[in-house]
């Protein structure tokens, strides 16, 4: 594992899509454009009292990746360890109809869905090689 | 009576989390459409107010893929009533030595997992509907 890491807390909401693009992109960056440089943290074990959560991101620079404008993943990191030095709201990449619309199963993912996964990964992507930059 | 609320944990980081999620959406897309619906958990732990509304003192059943329970923890403290708290750990018991996949996709094994395992909880579900609807 690389000595430079950054967080990525991301909502996996249920209720929506935004909730599936932001998982995906997420992992998408953590597995395979990032692998060993990013380390996704669990945002309701985070939430719940996970001291090794918590304690990473009070450690390592942390992104939220948000599927709605609640912005949960966020306000959760802001709350209990301070500022995220990167936000991605997906409703700023797709729009509030997209984001908002039904949640799809893994199943029944699509080659639409996999293309705005990978837009939310590039700029996951993004904010991960500034801060590296920056450490 | 209001649909009964069935809760994923949804964690990122193991198969376990996208079992519990799949099998989730699974019985409220599918099979228990009509007496079943999920709530985003991340909106219930930061106590958004339409989220906590909805799990307040209704019957809830939750997810979870970890024994950290955070979905069953969660729900509790909204005020929800946990009729079940089904935990993935528990259902790969019965399917040791299987592939599963990853937080990212799901093998064969691991849909056949998320499949029997959503037929369990939804035949709870209906059964906890018929008792909702009997009390009535």
């Amino acid at each position: 594992m690389s000595e430079k890491q950054v967080g990525v807390i991301s909502c996996s909401g249920e209720e929506c899509l935004g909730g599936n693009l932001s998982r995906l992109g997420t992992r998408k960056v953590m597995e395979d454009l990032r692998e060993g440089k990013v380390v996704s943290l669990c945002l309701p074990l985070y939430i719940a009292g996970g001291d090794e959560e918590r304690d990473f991101a009070k450690e390592y620079p942390v992104i939220s990746v948000d599927g709605c404008n609640k912005c949960c993943a966020k306000r959760s990191t802001e709350k209990y360890s301070g500022e995220v030095k990167g936000a991605i709201d997906l409703t700023d990449l797709f729009g509030e109809d997209i984001v908002l619309s039904k949640v799809v199963s893994a199943r029944d993912l699509c080659e639409e869905h996999y293309k705005m996964a990978d837009k939310v990964a590039e700029e996951i992507c993004k904010k991960v090689d500034l801060l590296l930059e920056d450490k | 009576m209001s649909k009964i609320k069935v809760i994923p944990c949804s964690g990122i980081g193991k198969a376990l989390g996208l079992i519990s999620r799949e099998t989730v959406l699974q019985v409220t897309n599918n099979l228990s459409k009509d007496e079943a619906e999920t709530v985003c958990l991340a909106h219930v732990v930061t106590g958004d107010k339409d989220a906590v509304d909805k799990v307040k003192n209704q019957i809830c059943i939750t997810v979870d893929g970890c024994p950290a329970l955070c979905a069953a923890k969660s729900v509790e403290h909204a005020g929800g009533i946990i009729k079940a708290k089904y935990r993935v750990v528990d259902e790969m018991k019965k399917h040791r030595g299987k592939d599963a996949g990853t937080g990212t996709t799901l093998t064969d094994a691991g849909w056949q997992i998320v499949d029997e395992f959503a037929e369990e909880i939804s035949k709870h579900v209906t059964q906890l509907s018929k008792e909702g609807s009997n009390h009535e």
